[in-house]
């Protein structure tokens, strides 16, 4: 599950980071998002102290909200999607009325846009990358940091990767003073920057670990003028497999572009949105990805991926439901199950079939685990049972471009 | 001969006297695993197919020495278990379990690395040489699929392993051991770790390689090849050619960002280092078949 900004964010805080001083506001009517942005900014930039440095956190790096501002603020919109910049969805507000605009803006050019999150502007020196993730070769932790923060870390790997340091970790041991420190004067920083960067660093080891994130990453992380390091950003990951002993992370609306994806995540069933005409309803996530391939080497285009393999082979007609939400003109349904029966797969979509009556042709192609009482199934059902995948394909994407099969 | 498990192997179960772990430990047998225990702690004394039930894999393995352990354990027992296994010395453990918290499966590699042991998984459906053994859960008796002949599987994936080695033994070949590594972030073994014991079994004349999108375990097998360290006939199906990027497709460990964990560069790695890639399942048996008498 990725967080939103302003999820990670309060997770950082928590965690003794410090954040920009910060409002959340909901998208709504054009005119109360108006109103509702131009008060936080206002109230944010009153706090700030519009046009000077305002007063250091007496706390230290405590995590406290407060640091050093420059004048304004910053409007965000809170989707998990990278490019936000580019993307128009990160704007600088000069005053609390543009920051109004600013908020309406967004959420015309992006309608999928749920949450705006307002902050105070960091007046930085300089900024930092820093991220904790995984190496899964080596089976440790690996923090990447670098004194060149802002970017991508794929382009700065690309670009500049001497600029990247590199601190591997043992996950028995854990991290150890003298790593953080090294990493600090490998940067090339002295003094209290060294200590303060140290307990950043800790710090975000401690979320990654606690939360069980697959990445926990601040970039920019912002240096002040007087040394004080405050995170830009948030992309926190929470590993998939642990939510249930993560209960504090709900799945939550704002976290998806569309209902359906919402809707899926709650089921507990793959899915990804596309915008083309064949509704994916397939088995083992391999598979499934190997049918996506097959469709655009035929020419087709996939309106959504759907995976009911696995733990969700009996959630036949949950499946069915999400890919009749789409504008898809037909169906394609291929598995090749071991644990996931392909007579249990049958009979929960002639099931299906029966109860939702779909609009829609439906392309069948299940193999694997008793498959003879699976194809029985289907034929008494009349439905065809396809038996090869390239020819299930085929007449999937005959179908979508409306030629006779 | 074949690698990790034959006839000979003896075999630990742990959590296997739940219903799914019953009903897939009696096919293990079935089908030719020498399984020599069962663990469950509180059921010392019982019985499970004939074998006897300890507490403890320390236990059982003291009376009866195995040569590999098989978790039928859930996901968040799985990390327990498995560190269980080696801890009582065992240096094959297969882990069935679909959703192992990432720490925890962070930890089962580096305990399997610290122990010189081998864990497989999770999330895969496990190890077996058709004919001769198992150590998974596999419909074994689906003939057009898990034929015994000379060709070594590795998989990250279940259903997609069905769809192409269903070719393979479509082109007239057979399967000398498939070992299904899992499709998770951090597998406890790589394909790369079994390419030894492949290039050394007698009975694999060539492997096929299931790979996805995501990670590097595609291009450490292509550096293999280019060191020397596998000679034998390599031929790849990768899924995942047309994903989007930035997108998660079904597998943990299936995204690909900016330029890395493409299938494009995965080709281009295997490609260079002389292997064969299929772009459809159905090619790959065609592709064995030039380069496999």
């Amino acid at each position: 599950m990725r967080l939103l900004e302003y999820q990670g964010k309060a997770v950082f805080k928590e965690a003794g980071i410090m954040v920009p001083a910060a409002r959340v506001v909901r998208a709504s009517e054009n005119q109360a998002l108006r109103d509702e942005a131009c008060a936080a900014a206002r109230e944010l930039m009153s706090a700030a102290g519009i046009g000077r440095q305002a007063e250091q956190d007496p706390t230290g790096s405590s995590g406290g909200e407060t640091a050093w501002f420059a004048p304004g603020v910053m409007v965000k919109a809170q989707v998990t999607s990278g490019g936000r910049g580019k993307a128009g969805l990160i704007v600088r507000a000069e005053s609390p009325e543009d920051a109004g605009q600013a908020a309406v803006a967004i959420v015309e050019r992006e309608p999928s846009v749920r949450v705006i999150l307002l902050e105070q502007m960091v007046d930085s020196a300089c900024e930092l990358y820093l991220s904790i993730s995984t190496d899964a070769g080596s089976a440790r932790h690996l923090i990447l940091a670098s004194a060149v923060g802002g970017v991508e870390i794929e382009t700065l790997a690309e670009q500049n990767p001497t600029a990247i340091q590199r601190v591997s970790v043992d996950p028995f041991m854990g991290l150890q003073p003298y790593q953080t420190r090294g990493l600090g004067y490998d940067l090339g920083f002295s003094g209290e920057l060294v200590k303060r960067f140290a307990q950043v660093t800790s710090s975000l080891y401690q979320v990654f670990r606690a939360n069980d994130t697959e990445l926990a990453e601040i970039n920019p992380l912002f240096v002040t003028q007087d040394g004080s390091l405050i995170a830009g950003d948030s992309k926190l990951i929470i590993d998939d497999n642990s939510l249930n002993r993560q209960p504090q992370f709900e799945v939550t609306r704002e976290q998806y572009g569309t209902d359906t994806e919402y809707e899926a995540a709650l089921e507990g069933i793959p899915y990804v949105q596309f915008d083309g005409d064949i509704s994916l309803m397939c088995a083992g996530a391999g598979l499934t990805t190997t049918v996506y391939d097959l469709v655009q080497f035929e020419g087709g285009t996939v309106a959504n991926y759907l995976e009911f393999g696995g733990p969700n082979y009996r959630k036949a007609r949950r499946a069915m439901e999400l890919c009749l939400k789409n504008r898809s003109s037909v169906i394609l349904i291929v598995t090749f199950g071991t644990i996931a029966r392909a007579d249990v797969m049958a009979e929960g979509i002639v099931g299906a079939i029966a109860e939702l009556k779909p609009d829609r042709p439906i392309v069948t192609c299940i193999r694997g685990t008793n498959e003879e009482a699976a194809t029985e199934t289907l034929a008494d059902a009349g439905i065809e049972p396809l038996l090869d995948t390239e020819e299930a394909v085929r007449r999937a994407v005959a179908i979508a471009k409306g030629e006779q099969v | 001969m074949s690698i990790f498990v034959d006839g000979n192997t003896t075999i630990v179960l742990q959590g296997a006297t739940g219903s799914e772990g019953s009903f897939w430990a009696q096919h293990m047998i079935e089908m030719g695993a020498r399984v020599v225990a069962a663990v469950t702690p509180g059921k010392e004394g019982q019985k499970l197919h004939g074998v006897p039930v300890f507490h403890s894999v320390r236990r059982a393995h003291a009376q009866h020495a195995a040569k590999a352990a098989m978790l039928f354990v859930p996901p968040r027992f799985a990390r327990d278990a498995v560190l269980e296994a080696l801890d009582a010395g065992i240096p094959r453990v297969v882990t069935i379990a679909d959703g192992i918290p990432l720490h925890d499966q962070i930890q089962i590699r580096a305990a399997a690395r610290a122990e010189g042991a081998q864990v497989v998984g999770g999330n895969t459906s496990g190890v077996i040489s058709p004919g001769k053994s198992m150590v998974g859960m596999f419909p074994y008796w689906i003939e057009r699929v898990y034929r015994p002949g000379s060709i070594g599987v590795m998989t990250r994936s279940g259903s997609l392993t069905n769809e192409v080695t269903a070719w393979v033994v479509d082109a007239g070949f057979g399967v000398s051991t498939l070992v299904g590594v899992g499709g998770d972030l951090v597998p406890g073994s790589r394909f790369a770790e079994f390419l030894p014991a492949f290039e050394t079994d007698p009975e694999t004349q060539a492997v096929v390689i299931v790979g996805e999108l995501g990670g590097t375990m595609e291009e450490e097998v292509a550096e293999a090849i280019r060191d020397g360290v596998f000679t034998k006939p390599v031929v790849a199906f990768l899924g995942g050619r047309t994903a989007p990027s930035g997108k998660r497709m079904g597998h943990a460990g299936a995204i690909a960002t900016g330029s890395s964990g493409t299938v494009a560069g995965k080709v281009k790695e295997l490609e260079g280092a002389g292997a064969l890639v299929a772009d459809r399942p159905c090619r790959v048996g065609e592709l064995l078949a030039r380069v496999v008498q």
